[in-house]
């Protein structure tokens, strides 16, 4: 019995084995003529259509596709803005096992949250809105009061409307002609385009004795890293300033100068 | 964690606050506080009559006067008081100033330039003063002697003197451009040959008398020499070189003769370098050299023309020039070394010529001439690509050049029917034109 057995298995495998082998060779056939009739198969690597490559004569010889250009964009501001962004959501990982809940302890909250009326403002931010995050502190202005000028803090005042000693009295024209120069340093095509107003900026400078300016500190920001950074330039291409007048003591003067911005 | 960080700012702030009180009183400081919004006005000038201390045979009083208004008028910066609101009484010196008469209504001015001439001998003095009539006691902003000869031109000289005194006060600390000159080329002489005149057209002179053809003057940062095209013979041939000429002995330097056409020199801002077009190698490319023509090198390489560079007076690091290596002839903006060129893509097809970088480096004058129409001035912010149309419809307007305060453009014009050079405010506003002798073009704005 197990000898019929054994005889009926060699048989039904032999069938198949031949007709496997038939199936395999006209697979072979069929890949060989496809091979063989395929298109392109022909002339690749002839010498009609090869590449012929030579040593660089010279760099421009090559006509290199122009490099596309891309221009930094100048409305990314990475100082800190007023508003917050949306905070990155946590990965959720999901516990291997809770523990049941206790029904006695399981008590209904006791505080309903409602919207904070301060952090989600219901009316979106305007589009030149500074997103959150990044440097900018409040800005106090310690470095008024490092300069011994108390009253720097008052606001609303006019050209050579406050002066710590008489210099603004004494020389009015020197304080004009200070106010104009930095005026017309100052230039709008360097502020952030899509700004159209912004809180006061404050710079404070020492003039020195031949007119060059130091010391200049920023001592109260927009929130605009574009406007403090064009108030700032706009200083630092006024140096050399107008000489101290001649009949002023002093080695130096310093200056609050403000920058009100409005398109 | 935030809680540690406000126990720390507490502390900070109390030993802030008690080094302040430790350090007891500050040095007392003189500080003033002023500001600025977008807009400025005009400070309000008053220019009165010169007095005149001696007799005067020529008008020089007057000469001087018409010279310092028009220097103040032009400056830009400056609203100068009608002559019809003035008090009766000129001020000669500030004894004699009646600052309320001078601030009150109808002149209402801000501050007023004024002072008195003497004849002594053969030379005269001026003693110019410039005093805030608000603060009639403060002493004058400018109280000063200017000198020179008893002649027209030193009048004029010593005007343009004060004049840049008070321009320079009022400004800030920013130099007028009074005393700055004019280089261009002039055909009145039969040739083409380099002139001179003064910023107003005054005192036109001629410097080269090469007889040939003399183009494109450029005046060295320190204004001592002026690089220009010449055309100049050698064994039978004749071909465009560049030459140098200087403005202190007012003759020809030497400078290397090179193969092909030469021309279009530009200045670095240091005036160490010079880049010119040269074809000495075939096709026009810009090519550098040090002032005296030597390690002269390449810096474009591509097909078609490549001139008129211009480099960024402010940082020296980048230049601008003219190719027509993508059709017809537009600016291209490259760093000095001739890497990194891009083109400075605009509005609009045509020809864009004569670029000329303004002296802070950020705007852009060129003239373009756009498919409808003449060529035109135009002035480009370099950093936004915002344009301004500087000219219109008025005959061609070409090749424009900075004046050092970056308030005036000097530029050649057909609006008169003959090629004159004119010059205008940065804004396009003041037309004044300066020749009217001949043609006259090319002109280039010497840098003090």
């Amino acid at each position: 019995m197990v000898a019929v057995a054994t005889i009926r298995t060699d048989e039904s495998l032999k069938r198949f084995f031949y007709a496997s082998l038939i199936f395999h060779i006209a697979l072979a056939i069929v890949v060989a003529i496809s091979t063989y009739f395929s298109p392109g198969g022909e002339s690749w690597g002839a010498p009609g259509g090869s590449v012929t490559v030579g040593l660089v004569g010279s760099e421009p010889a090559i006509p290199l596709p122009e490099p596309d250009v891309v221009s930094p964009s100048r409305v990314v501001d990475e100082s800190k803005g007023l508003y917050k962004s949306e905070p990155q959501p946590k990965p959720q990982v999901e516990p291997d096992a809770t523990p049941i809940p206790k029904f006695e302890k399981n008590k209904p909250p006791k505080y309903i949250s409602r919207p904070s009326k301060v952090l989600e403002n219901p009316t979106p931010p305007p589009p030149n809105a500074v997103p959150y995050g990044g440097g900018g502190t409040p800005s106090v202005p310690v470095t008024s009061f490092a300069m011994g000028t108390t009253g720097a803090t008052a606001a609303g005042l006019i050209v050579g409307g406050a002066s710590g000693g008489d210099f603004a009295s004494r020389f009015g024209a020197y304080v004009t002609a200070v106010q104009q120069r930095i005026s017309r340093e100052w230039l709008e095509s360097t502020v952030d385009p899509s700004l159209m107003y912004a809180p006061r900026v404050r710079v404070t400078f020492d003039i020195m004795r031949d007119g060059s300016i130091r010391n200049i500190q920023l001592i109260q920001s927009s929130n605009n890293r574009s406007l403090d950074n064009s108030a700032i330039r706009a200083v630092q291409s006024s140096s050399p300033l107008l000489a101290l007048p001649a009949a002023y003591s002093g080695s130096s003067v310093s200056v609050e100068f403000y920058f009100d911005f409005r398109r | 964690m935030s809680r540690i960080d406000a126990i720390f700012a507490r502390c900070f702030i109390a030993v802030a606050i008690a080094l302040l009180f430790a350090a007891g009183p500050m040095k007392a400081q003189d500080w003033f506080k002023t500001g600025t919004g977008l807009g400025i006005t005009k400070a309000r000038v008053a220019v009165p009559d010169t007095v005149a201390r001696s007799s005067f045979t020529q008008p020089l009083p007057k000469t001087f006067h018409d010279v310092l208004w028009s220097d103040l008028d032009y400056s830009g910066i400056l609203d100068l008081v009608s002559p019809s609101f003035y008090p009766l009484q000129a001020p000669g010196q500030p004894s004699e100033l009646n600052a309320q008469a001078w601030a009150a209504a109808p002149a209402e001015a801000y501050m007023i330039a004024y002072g008195n001439m003497t004849l002594d001998g053969p030379n005269i003095s001026f003693a110019g003063y410039l005093s805030d009539v608000h603060n009639p006691a403060s002493p004058p902003a400018i109280q000063k002697i200017y000198r020179g000869a008893a002649t027209d031109s030193d009048a004029r000289r010593l005007a343009h003197q004060f004049a840049d005194d008070i321009i320079a006060f009022l400004s800030g600390g920013q130099p007028g451009i009074a005393q700055t000159k004019i280089a261009y080329v002039s055909a009145r002489s039969g040739n083409k040959e380099i002139w001179i005149m003064d910023y107003d057209g005054a005192n036109q002179q001629q410097a080269t008398h090469l007889k040939s053809i003399a183009l494109t003057p450029r005046w060295s940062p320190d204004a001592s020499r002026i690089a220009f095209t010449c055309y100049v013979p050698l064994r039978t041939v004749t071909s465009a070189q560049i030459c140098m000429y200087s403005a202190v002995s007012n003759r020809l330097i030497a400078f290397p003769r090179f193969r092909g056409t030469n021309s279009s020199p530009a200045w670095s801002p240091d005036g160490s370098q010079l880049a010119f077009m040269s074809s000495q190698n075939g096709d026009p490319e810009i090519y550098v050299s040090d002032a005296n023509g030597a390690k002269l090198h390449r810096i474009t390489f591509a097909a078609g023309v490549s001139t008129s560079p211009t480099w960024n007076p402010k940082t020296g690091k980048q230049m601008v020039f003219v190719s027509d290596r993508g059709g017809s002839p537009v600016l291209y903006l490259s760093d000095s070394d001739g890497s990194n060129v891009q083109k400075l893509d605009l509005p609009d097809m045509g020809y864009v010529i004569d670029p000329s970088w303004s002296p802070n480096g950020q705007l852009l004058a060129f003239s373009w001439r756009r498919p409808s129409g003449n060529y035109d001035i135009y002035v480009m912010d370099i950093v936004s690509r915002q344009l301004i149309e500087l000219t219109k419809d008025e005959a061609r307007n070409e090749r424009p050049s900075w004046a050092p305060d970056g308030r005036h453009i000097i530029f050649e014009s057909t609006r008169t029917g003959t090629r004159q050079i004119w010059s205008m405010l940065a804004d396009g506003s003041q037309p004044h034109q300066l020749t009217f002798e001949g043609q006259n073009e090319s002109p280039n704005w010497s840098p003090k």
